[in-house]
């Protein structure tokens, strides 16, 4: 007689050569996947190998190899009754690990005191699009893949192009019709090297045009100024005009300078020299905004004072293109990079000018790395990027950097973040507490007072390590804690519903009462017993 | 002012003919907080000068005084007495220019190890061996300041822990280090009255040094069982071993509170203890003494490494994480998995003994078939206690993290132990796997338990199980599976050259 196929399948699957086999590959993925946590992050390892095809695949075939063991040894045979129970217990853990997949909810929620929140965080990516017009948002959930991952959507006008689940930015330069100065220097001695880029231009969001590296002080001017700085100057200010880019001192303008009654220095700039129908005038040594005739602050005239007196007592470095200047030994200096580095008074820095420009503007781009995970954290590659396209132009949204698209009077907020979703009720945390263990500042426990709101009224709950708290279906565990901007303590939530939890418990039980029936209690071990207490075997 | 008052104790100390001051040994019994816990001062001075200095006693004097010399140079000047470091790695010899270094020598330099270990992005021995320096520099630091040494100090009848450096007032130092010593020994007495004695039981549990009496008397009775036909003696010596490990382990309960499987000294210890037991009960109602050869061989090894492997795994006792403050879940979950380990452990020994044994001496068919099966029995526990331990680690996951598995690393090894015994033990159910490939895939098999156990710590160092993280060991785990390996290569040899030359 011919066997059907599907017998051919049981019994190949079913049989233990099958079993055997799968077993190892199974561990053989499980193997790679600790390897690639370990030097790349968990999420690195789930989007890779846990949670993809594959390996779930491979977990179904084991799932046919133990149901299909069990049905070729039907009808039930005594010898083999704790074996039943065993590979029962197998498929009711299977069972209940698929509901948990396919129903469970497995987010966080942040609180922070006195704060009521009800947003749960889940752990798929979305890139969402806010119409600011009409207050409507839109979401995409975005793939669950290690790697980049090309797209083909359109969400309101917006092309979504492509998604990087792990990225770091590399600096680039874009053409700009607006002329605003913006450099990137190398800084360096014997010890370290750190590259940095500053900006004045208005669009540059993601560089400023200060930027302070330990106790030094970098500030970055116009060039033009920098032909002030390097006057000599007995009263150390200079005035400049932000409309028309330049600079002269007093001294050069015959422009006397004053002191209060208290001691302040203070000048007025005649008319003859600002062209201007008022008379405009400082106190160098408070602000930089000239006063009107009354005295208020005019921020509206395009004058401004710099008083290099206030940058004398701590290292301050002004750059100026390709030129530079500070304050050492009692006198300020200023001098011309070139092609080279020039060397500064401190800590034995160097720097050198790698990038001058007035015609582009410095933008960071994404780029996919493999992320690298070192202590627990993400060293390298801990950044989401989703590449879109909107009115030609093409733009990166990252999740640490939502971008505002505009087109006429539309206007769309774009941000990369999670998905969530929102509970039924209402979340206040009214209090924090970590305690230490004595003497040192490792937490001995953290504990989180929270209040619940709910149309029954508001219940007060303590949730802390292994005291998680049990409401409407949802389980809410201690995960962690952060610090607030106020100082203080939030409290970060795991939030979970888990659908296949009973079944998973249950077939764990009989898995291990089958395996104590199968391997103890009818092995050798008892029929030794019973042979060595003359029990016939 | 204060130093007029230092100098006087110092003078007089010189008059008195000390140059030990009050640091008498028998402060050794003095309360102090360290690491989170209350502890006596012999445990924190043992802990600290063996990690700076590595001996037990340096120009006669004893850790404890050691400890206490070095606290009080943060109130007496003491330029002669110091400790050294010996300086072991290549390039750190070349930096330093010197194989030995006194701390204050080390503290002049440390500017420079600090630049030359921050320069060094990749991880290497040379980074490590600078930053352990970095670490003792820091602790030697801590305590001659006076700052290491908290004790305790009766502010209006509620006991404050204060720093040595700050402890005494200048009054007290003008009356000479016999009346300082004394302030001291009232300070303990005060705080026993206050909060009793317990945390002296500590200092009498060290000086008992189980450990080393455990591996004396399972090595006697290893002996015994060798030497003497009649088990008596063996299962005499065995059973006294048994006892002085069951102290040993509820002495470290008592002091920590918890069950004592929470690091990887108490983890190797239990295991060692577990399959004593294992081998000693299946031993005992199967009347083989096989199984007691087998638990007592393991019991050495993880005393041997109890005993002598201390920088690798160390005996101190911390506070736990939050997460682990559950005495249920840690005398469940975890005493299973390392019970499991050490029954897997018992296969380990028995499958090399019986590989070398054929290999290198003769080997029977029927010996064969009958150290399978006993191979094959120590599977059977392990495994069924390995997959318990697991599911109560998915329970206890549940109960605390919100997941019942989440493929961390520890949770996902011990699944591939579970995994690899798993086939072997199907295959060889069905005979697809005949005992001559049997008995060598079950010594490759315990590599994976190696792993799991040690090399999740010392190798991966990721996940949420981070609070069981080691420093070193991969070289261990590396030496470990090479000499496996090469073993198994050279009895396969051995047997395949015999089987051809016959």
């Amino acid at each position: 007689m011919k066997t059907s196929f599907f017998t051919k399948f049981e019994k190949t699957v079913g049989g233990l050569k099958f079993a055997v086999t799968i077993i190892l590959i199974f561990s053989a993925f499980m193997v790679a996947g600790t390897f690639i946590e370990s030097s790349g992050g968990a999420d690195f390892a789930n989007r890779l190998i846990y949670k993809r095809w594959p390996f779930m695949g491979i977990q179904f075939l084991m799932f046919l190899s133990i149901l299909f063991a069990a049905f070729l040894r039907l009808p039930p045979k005594k010898r083999l009754y704790g074996f039943y129970v065993i590979h029962s217990g197998l498929i009711l853990l299977g069972i209940g690990s698929f509901i948990t997949w396919n129903s469970g909810v497995d987010g966080s929620i942040a609180l922070t005191q006195n704060d009521p929140n009800r947003r749960v965080e889940l752990n798929e990516d979305i890139i969402s699009i806010h119409d600011m017009n009409n207050g409507t948002v839109y979401n995409k959930i975005l793939p669950y893949r290690a790697f980049p991952t090309k797209l083909n959507d359109e969400i309101k006008g917006i092309k979504v192009k492509e998604f990087l689940p792990f990225s770091e930015n590399k600096l680039d330069w874009k053409k700009t019709k607006q002329k605003y100065a913006s450099a990137s220097y190398l800084l360096f001695n014997d010890n370290m090297s750190q590259d940095f880029t500053l900006s004045l231009h208005p669009q540059a969001k993601e560089f400023q045009s200060t930027l302070k590296m330990g106790k030094l002080n970098l500030h970055f001017l116009p060039s033009a100024l920098g032909r002030c700085f390097a006057k000599p100057s007995k009263s150390k200010l200079i005035i400049w005009n932000i409309e028309t880019k330049t600079c002269f001192t007093p001294e050069e303008k015959k422009v006397p300078l004053k002191k209060t009654k208290k001691g302040s220095r203070f000048l007025a700039l005649p008319t003859k020299v600002t062209g201007s129908d008022t008379i405009i005038s400082f106190f160098p040594d408070f602000s930089p905004i000239p006063l009107d005739e009354k005295l208020q602050a005019n921020r509206n005239s395009p004058y401004r004072i710099l008083s290099k007196q206030l940058f004398e007592e701590k290292p301050h470095l002004f750059l100026f293109g390709n030129k530079l200047s500070y304050y050492a030994d009692g006198a300020w200096e200023s001098e011309d990079m070139g092609d080279g580095a020039v060397s500064l008074p401190w800590m034995g820095f160097e720097l050198k000018l790698i990038k001058h420009t007035t015609d582009e503007i410095p933008i960071f781009v994404p780029y996919f790395t493999t992320p690298i995970q070192k202590g627990g954290k993400l060293e390298k590659g801990g950044q989401k990027a989703v590449l879109v396209e909107y009115a030609g132009e093409e733009y990166w949204v990252t999740d640490k950097a939502p971008v505002t698209l505009l087109a006429g009077d539309k206007k769309m907020m774009l941000n990369v973040g999670k998905s969530s979703f929102l509970l039924p009720f209402e979340f206040t945390l009214t209090r924090f507490k970590m305690d230490t263990n004595p003497g040192t500042m490792d937490p001995a426990s953290y504990e989180s007072f929270v209040r619940l709101f709910t149309p029954d009224g508001p219940s007060p709950h303590h949730i802390y390590m292994n005291n998680p708290l049990k409401h409407s279906g949802f389980t809410f565990y201690q995960a962690s804690y952060f610090q607030d901007n106020n100082g203080g303590y939030g409290t970060v939530l795991s939030v979970n519903i888990d659908p296949g939890r009973t079944l998973k418990y249950l077939g764990s039980l009989l898995v291990i009462l089958g395996s104590i029936w199968h391997f103890v209690i009818r092995s050798e071990f008892f029929s030794r017993r019973r042979k060595l207490a003359g029990v016939h075997v | 002012m204060k130093f007029l008052a230092f100098l006087t104790l110092f003078i007089a100390n010189i008059a008195f003919g000390a140059n030990t001051f009050f640091c008498n040994p028998e402060l050794e019994a003095l309360p102090i907080l360290d690491g989170g816990r209350l502890k006596p001062l012999y445990v924190t001075a043992e802990d600290s000068i063996k990690f700076l200095a590595g001996k037990k006693k340096v120009d006669g004097l004893t850790r404890t005084q050691i400890y206490c010399l070095l606290s009080l140079k943060s109130l007496v000047p003491m330029k002669d007495f110091d400790i050294s470091r010996k300086i072991e790695h290549v390039k750190v010899i070349e930096l330093l220019g010197n194989t030995s270094l006194t701390y204050s020598q080390l503290k002049e330099n440390s500017k420079e190890i600090r630049m030359e270990y921050f320069k060094n992005k990749d991880k290497s021995s040379y980074k490590n061996a600078l930053e352990k320096i970095l670490r003792q520099i820091t602790l030697y630091n801590k305590i001659t300041s006076g700052e290491h040494w908290q004790l305790p100090k009766n502010v209006e009848g509620k006991f404050e822990w204060m720093p040595f450096g700050s402890y005494f007032s200048e009054k007290d130092f003008n009356m000479g280090p016999e009346l300082v010593y004394d302030i001291l020994l009232k300070a303990k007495k005060d705080f026993i009255s206050s909060n009793g004695d317990k945390y002296l039981f500590e200092l009498k549990f060290l000086k008992w040094n189980l450990p080393s009496w455990a591996l004396l008397s399972t090595a006697l009775a290893l002996i015994s069982l060798v030497l003497f036909k009649k088990v008596g003696v063996g299962l005499t010596l065995s059973a006294f071993t048994f006892l002085i490990q069951i102290i040993l382990m509820a002495g470290r309960t008592y002091i920590s509170e918890r069950a004592p499987v929470t690091n990887m000294y108490e983890t190797v210890m239990f295991s060692g203890f577990g399959s004593l037991f294992l081998g000693g009960i299946i031993g005992w109602f199967l009347k083989e003494k096989i199984y007691l050869y087998l638990g007592l061989g393991y019991n050495m090894l993880t005393l041997l490494m109890m005993n002598f492997a201390t920088g690798l795994i160390s005996a101190s006792i911390s506070p736990l994480v939050p997460v682990l403050r559950d005495n249920f879940w840690l005398s469940t979950h975890v005493t299973s998995v390392v019970l499991s380990y050490g029954a897997l452990a018992l296969s380990w020994i028995l499958a090399n003994t019986t590989l070398i044994k054929k290999a290198f001496f003769t080997l029977s068919s029927k010996e064969e078939v009958y150290y399978s099966k006993i191979i094959y029995n120590c599977l059977k526990f392990g495994t069924v206690t390995l997959f318990f331990g697991i599911m109560l680690g998915g329970v206890w996951a549940d109960y605390s993290w919100g997941r019942f598995w989440g493929w961390d690393p520890k949770e996902t090894w011990s699944l591939i132990v579970f995994c690899i015994y798993m086939a072997i033990l199907h295959g060889k159910y069905t005979s697809w796997i005949p005992n001559k490939v049997f008995i060598p895939l079950v010594a490759l098999a315990f590599l994976s338990v190696m792993m799991a156990w040690f090399g999740v710590n010392y190798i991966l160092a990721a996940g949420l199980h981070s609070y069981g993280f080691s420093q070193g060991g991969a070289l261990f785990l590396g030496i470990f599976f090479l000499v496996q390996i090469l073993l198994l290569v050279i009895t396969t040899l051995k047997t395949k050259l015999f089987k051809f030359s016959n």
